[in-house]
């Protein structure tokens, strides 16, 4: 569809939102239908949903750049965005967003919730609106554990869906950028912020949460995106005497700030209904004696009825977790050897399958080089094989482990992981599986959480805290699906703190210290680098416009590293804020 | 030296043994306090101290670590100088003096001494002036205050944003107290 008729469908669109009241559900020839939704995969030339497609494997079938030319990639053209102010305890906002496409429109969004409409028709990128949602900076900025960060939109019909750090759903038109509705779903008041992409699923929008750092009760809510009304609201810490509760073993309610957000968009499986997303934390962070037991759904990846919000099933990967090892990071759904497992490369630093129809596990490697929390995982039960049941307070291999007795230590991987929310990609064709990964270690500083004194809301609620004297690198690390083996292992002179694209036979990866690059999807051996000239921490994606090819990828250090992690990595100190869209192409 | 604890107990002892050391010359800025500075500082201390030790300097736990609270605190004006100029080797507080461990003027160190990472540079260098205006909004407005309160929080954040919100039942409890 060419650019003029796209905008005469947008007027129609309009036109038919204001008919309805603005309530009603837009239509038009450009809606983005949950048919539309379900087979994203097979729209080659676009990017509509936030993981590419429900199974969040971020393969591109696109080949016009491939192994044989990749070499010949240039800059197309650049866009400055906005979002670069601080506010509360940031000094500055960043880029993690994956942007959308849709016939030759890219939709984006900064850190403070900006969300911006380009038209890359005609080799250029034109500004068409930007929809400012006025984020409250110091009252969400104030209690973001870790960036002034929003990771991307939503479509659904002619609307686009984003989230705003201050907690809030806004709905704007595709067409117009004007905002249509918004609801408060999270309450910074509590501690709660929102940074990862909504999920649209049948009509609803998915938000997950963050604040497992100042004592939230972690949440998965679902919206009607036609009534504007909450559907569903799945707690990830069960209250007294629900399935779970048990699991928390202290005497003083520690599930009420047991943490467990929810704060990276998950995956989709339309044959069995079923939303895949992961879970976060417990807090406080490094007391695991705070709150004895395995503080079910913490760390967990969870398997719910889209229609009900219902846990039907869940997989947990650090019970009693004394390390932040989190889980939030999103599934890959594959389908191999007959199985349909669900993928999870874990902060813990093991990459793990489960049988996505049930949560039973089947396979789990180390992907990370320095790995000593554990001996290692049980084979049948996906247990770290020094997990006791009958210890409510677990300490894994001890001398490592951070405790009340182990006050000051250095885990490998660090806090940060092993990989965090940068997504990893999947090639179905190879079965490679490539994750992004921050090779590190570093120390922990317990500190001892008192009932009924330490917790205030929105004060940080962690039972010590992380430094970081010892230097961290990275790497693309692929894991054969189908052995559940190490294939390959490109190692990255920093973490890996952007995500990845796989197309048929290529890897895009981003840098912090600006560089990107095209790796070759068998040997991993690179094809392809520029220097942007500023931190990557977003993931790249790919899309056509005009027939042909392009790269895209936002550019402007996000996320908590330049403020609580650059120890590690002291010369990127060098590497100013930045708020820039890449695009690339032969 | 109470800024940050210690994460050891052998840095704790040399610590202890380089707290024994004068404080050099070249660290002692002899500003006078003014009101300007104090908001000059406050600003300053937003920027450069809030994200650890939180905008009432409170401190507490967070992935900047375990700051210690500056309400608490028993340094006085010169001490607090030197801490932030220096930092304080073996705990996550930063030096914010460019030339900190060049010339030994912090507890008598050089950077081979700290080339381990004990010692940790902020990521934004200050002047000493800066400094000494930090010192000096602490020494105001925060060092032997109590309980945070709304009061308190519109002071630094001003009324446009609802950051103050949780303090809101206390609007009525006035200005804060020492």
């Amino acid at each position: 569809m060419d650019r003029n008729r796209s905008r005469l469908f947008g007027g129609c669109a309009l036109g038919l939102v204001l008919a309805l009241g603005l309530m009603g559900k837009p239509a038009g020839a450009q809606d983005v239908t949950d048919q539309r939704l379900l087979n994203a995969d097979q729209e080659e030339g676009n990017w509509i949903l936030h993981h590419k497609d429900y199974s969040a494997q971020r393969f591109s079938t696109l080949n016009q750049i491939n192994a044989g030319n990749v070499k010949d990639l240039r800059v197309a053209w650049t866009l400055q965005l906005g979002g670069v102010e601080g506010g509360g305890i940031w000094s500055h906002g960043g880029l993690e967003g994956t942007p959308l496409a849709e016939n030759g429109f890219l939709y984006v969004t900064d850190g403070w919730g900006s969300l911006y409409k380009i038209d890359t028709h005609g080799g250029q990128g034109v500004l068409m609106w930007k929809m400012d949602p006025k984020t409250d900076h110091d009252w969400a900025g104030a209690i973001a554990c870790c960036g002034v960060d929003n990771r991307g939109a939503a479509f659904w019909h002619n609307l686009v869906v984003t989230h705003t750090l201050d907690g809030r759903l806004i709905a704007t038109d595709k067409e117009t950028g004007k905002i249509l509705w918004q609801r408060q779903v999270a309450n910074p008041d509590k501690g709660e912020v929102v940074t990862g992409a909504p999920l649209v699923v049948h009509d609803m929008a998915i938000t997950g949460v963050a604040g497992a750092e100042y004592g939230i009760r972690g949440w998965i809510a679902a919206t009607d995106l036609n009534t504007h009304q909450e559907l569903w609201r799945t707690y990830t810490i069960p209250a007294k005497g629900e399935p779970g509760s048990e699991t928390w073993k202290d005497d003083h309610d520690a599930l009420a700030t047991g943490g467990g957000s929810t704060w990276v968009t998950g995956s989709y499986d339309p044959a069995t209904d079923t939303i895949v997303w992961g879970v976060g934390n417990p807090g406080p962070d490094w007391d695991n004696a705070y709150r004895p037991g395995d503080n079910l759904y913490t760390d967990s990846t969870l398997g719910l009825d889209a229609k009900t919000g219902q846990i039907k099933w869940h997989f947990q990967h650090t019970p009693n977790d004394p390390f932040d090892y989190d889980s939030v990071a999103e599934n890959v759904l594959v389908d191999v050897n007959g199985q349909k497992l669900a993928l999870e490369a874990d902060r813990n630093g093991v990459g793990y399958a489960v049988d996505r129809t049930n949560g039973k596990f089947v396979w789990a490697l180390p992907f990370v080089k320095q790995f000593t929390w554990t001996k290692g995982i049980d084979p049948t039960t996906g247990r770290p094989v020094d997990y006791d049941p009958s210890k409510g307070v677990q300490t894994y291999v001890a001398s490592v482990t951070p405790s009340r007795t182990n006050k000051v230590t250095t885990i490998c991987p660090g806090n940060m992981g092993g990989k965090n929310w940068p997504p990893t990609a999947y090639n179905p064709t190879l079965h490679l599986w490539y994750i992004p990964v921050i090779e590190s270690c570093n120390r922990i500083t317990v500190e001892e959480t008192i009932p009924g004194k330490s917790f205030k809301p929105r004060e940080g609620f962690t039972g010590g805290g992380p430094s970081d004297p010892i230097r961290i690198t990275g790497s693309v690390t692929a894991i054969d699906v189908t052995t559940g083996k190490m294939a390959g292992k490109a190692e990255t002179p920093y973490p890996m703190l952007g995500g990845l694209l796989a197309t048929p036979d290529l890897v895009f990866a981003g840098q912090p210290d600006g560089k990107v690059m095209a790796l070759d999807a068998k040997s991993l051996a690179t094809l392809w680098e520029f220097n942007t000239g500023g931190g990557v921490s977003a993931p790249p994606m790919t899309f056509t416009v005009d027939g042909k090819q392009y790269i895209a990828l936002l550019v402007g250090q996000g996320g908590a590293w330049d403020k609580w992690f650059i120890d590690s990595t002291p010369d990127l100190k060098r590497i100013a804020p930045g708020s820039t869209l890449y695009v690339f192409r032969l | 030296m109470h800024f940050a604890k210690p994460l050891a107990g052998r840095t704790s002892l040399a610590l202890g043994f380089f707290l024994a050391l004068s404080i050099s010359e070249g660290l002692v800025v002899r500003a006078q306090t003014a009101p300007s500075d104090v908001a000059a500082g406050q600003k300053l201390f937003r920027a450069n101290c809030a994200g650890c030790h939180k905008w009432h300097g409170g401190g507490g736990g967070g992935y900047g670590g375990d700051a210690l609270s500056l309400r608490k605190t028993k340094l006085d004006r010169a001490a607090i100088i030197e801490t932030i100029g220096c930092g304080r080797p073996g705990t996550g507080m930063p030096y914010h003096l460019r030339d900190a461990y060049e010339n030994g003027a912090c507890y008598g160190l050089k950077e081979n001494d700290v080339a381990n990472g004990m010692a940790l540079a902020a990521n934004n260098f200050l002047r000493p002036t800066e400094i000494a205006a930090i010192a000096d909004y602490v020494i105001a407005n925060v060092k032997g205050r109590g309980e945070p309160n709304y009061a308190e929080c519109v002071a630094f954040f001003g009324t446009g944003s609802r950051v103050c919100n949780i303090y809101g039942d206390q609007r009525t409890a006035g200005a804060a107290t020492k």
